[in-house]
């Protein structure tokens, strides 16, 4: 297809240097909460509390070596993981800006809530004495979750890669006179990823009011939005190519038709393919927005790129997508 | 669902999308409670004037077909799907007689428009 071309070699280009770039950072972000940790090393009761109970006191002890060496250790194996799967499955942008994001907010949750603990202990000769840890809890999540957001957002989107072959000749299409124009509408709703993030949400409240932790509800307040902007998509199909946007305006995604090789439908299972529900990334580098089991519209992309979103009639979406791709050729 | 309009035919712009929400809700492709594009958004991709939606839309809600609430656009309304019933047992029955006489679908839809010019 597009191997060995231009694009494609500065395709692959982006995927190492954004890989590449996540990964450095995650590890240096880790290897830093390690040396300031080390840095209090004399203000530490020996061993450190490492773990917390329900009722808010410490109840597991480690070693100061011991608990750094942990938490670098499964730290550094879920930077170097999510490095990988963003080196070799980020072809689109969105998986790109998804993989990155999750690596710089691992390590950062990892390495805030790590100095978190620590830092509750300063000055304690024996560490039975340490306070409850909410107040880091809820640090780390939100302090991590800004700059990773913002990586995300930061990254740039992929450049426009048209394709240099025709719509799939197999592919289904709709038959449009020569000047009908057409447009295909439909809707995704709320599926089982909502109910249980709306459990989530109502355990955190609860936990927060019995604990009296409240910066619990700043996370219950942060899951309400990602659940508002995942709640319910539209998908449009029409001369501009597929629009996939949330009802709350936010996020979107566009697939302009000089980039579609094929569309179809699929049967989609997301916890297998995706891991979840929502807007996520599949096996492979798919992008997928996928709120329930069952039909979805698969677009085949330029660049190895691909989208999966559950919606229903998706088989008269793709029809109609082959089809204004076809005619978006013809007239170039 | 799919809208399709095409300037060419004699059926005015406006009374193309009538027909095509009218033929969806019989067949089912549309359900209750479900939501039509908004007007903008369709006269956008339809390359129409978002009067030309509107119209249609008042026009389908004159006919009880679709509500239009104001911040909620344009709902399929509840209705009873036996409306439909006879209409669609009715049509398998002139297509199975069409087909017996060997008349053409083109043919046939001429007979049938003309009787409802008639």
């Amino acid at each position: 297809m597009t191997t060995g071309t231009e694009p494609a070699r500065a395709q692959r280009q982006r995927m190492r240097l954004v890989g590449l770039a996540v990964t450095t950072c995650g590890l240096a972000i880790l290897a830093l909460a390690a040396a300031v940790a080390l840095s209090w090393r004399g203000d530490l009761p020996d061993p450190v509390a490492t773990h917390w109970g329900a009722q808010g006191s410490p109840d597991g002890f480690m070693s100061l070596g011991a608990f750094l060496w942990a938490g670098f250790g499964s730290g550094a194996l879920l930077v170097l993981g999510f490095g990988a799967v963003t080196t070799l499955w980020g072809q689109s942008a969105a998986s790109r800006r998804i993989g990155a994001g999750t690596t710089i907010w691992l390590a950062l949750f990892l390495a805030l809530l790590q100095l978190g603990t620590l830092h509750v202990q300063l000055g304690l000769a024996d560490a039975r004495e340490a306070g409850g840890i909410g107040g880091a809890l809820t640090l780390a999540t939100v302090a991590s979750l800004v700059p990773a957001v913002l990586v995300g957002l930061l990254l740039p989107g992929d450049p426009p890669q048209p394709a240099d072959a025709p719509v799939s000749p197999e592919a289904s299409r709709v038959p449009l006179a020569p000047n009908e124009r057409a447009v295909w509408i439909g809707h995704t709703g709320a599926g089982p990823g909502i109910a249980l993030g709306a459990v989530a949400i109502v355990v955190l409240v609860a936990l927060a009011v019995v604990s009296g932790v409240w910066g619990l509800l700043i996370v219950a307040a942060l899951l309400v939005g990602v659940f508002v902007a995942m709640f319910a998509f539209t998908v449009r199909v029409d001369e501009t190519g597929l629009l996939v946007r949330s009802s709350a305006g936010w996020p979107r995604t566009h697939v302009p038709l000089d980039e579609v090789l094929r569309a179809s439908v699929v049967q989609v299972h997301p916890l297998r393919e995706f891991g979840g529900w929502g807007w996520r990334v599949g096996r492979g580098g798919r992008v997928g927005i996928v709120l329930r089991a069952g039909e979805g519209l698969l677009v085949e992309r330029t660049g190895g790129r691909s989208i999966v979103v559950t919606v229903a009639d998706a088989g008269t979406a793709a029809a109609l997508l082959n089809t204004l791709a076809d005619r978006h050729r013809r007239t170039l | 669902m799919l809208f399709r309009i095409d300037p060419s035919l004699d059926e005015t712009l406006f009374a193309q999308l009538v027909t095509q929400v009218r033929l969806a809700v019989a067949q089912g492709v549309l359900q209750p409670g479900e939501r039509l594009p908004a007007a903008r958004e369709l006269a956008a991709s339809l390359d129409l004037n978002v009067h030309t939606v509107l119209r249609a839309y008042q026009l389908l809600r004159d006919d009880g077909l679709i509500e239009l609430r104001r911040g909620r656009g344009a709902i399929v309304t509840a209705r009873p799907a036996a409306d439909h019933a006879k209409l669609l047992a009715a049509i398998d029955e002139v297509v199975r007689e069409a087909r017996a006489l060997r008349f053409s679908p083109e043919a046939t839809a001429t007979l049938l428009k003309e009787a409802f010019s008639s």
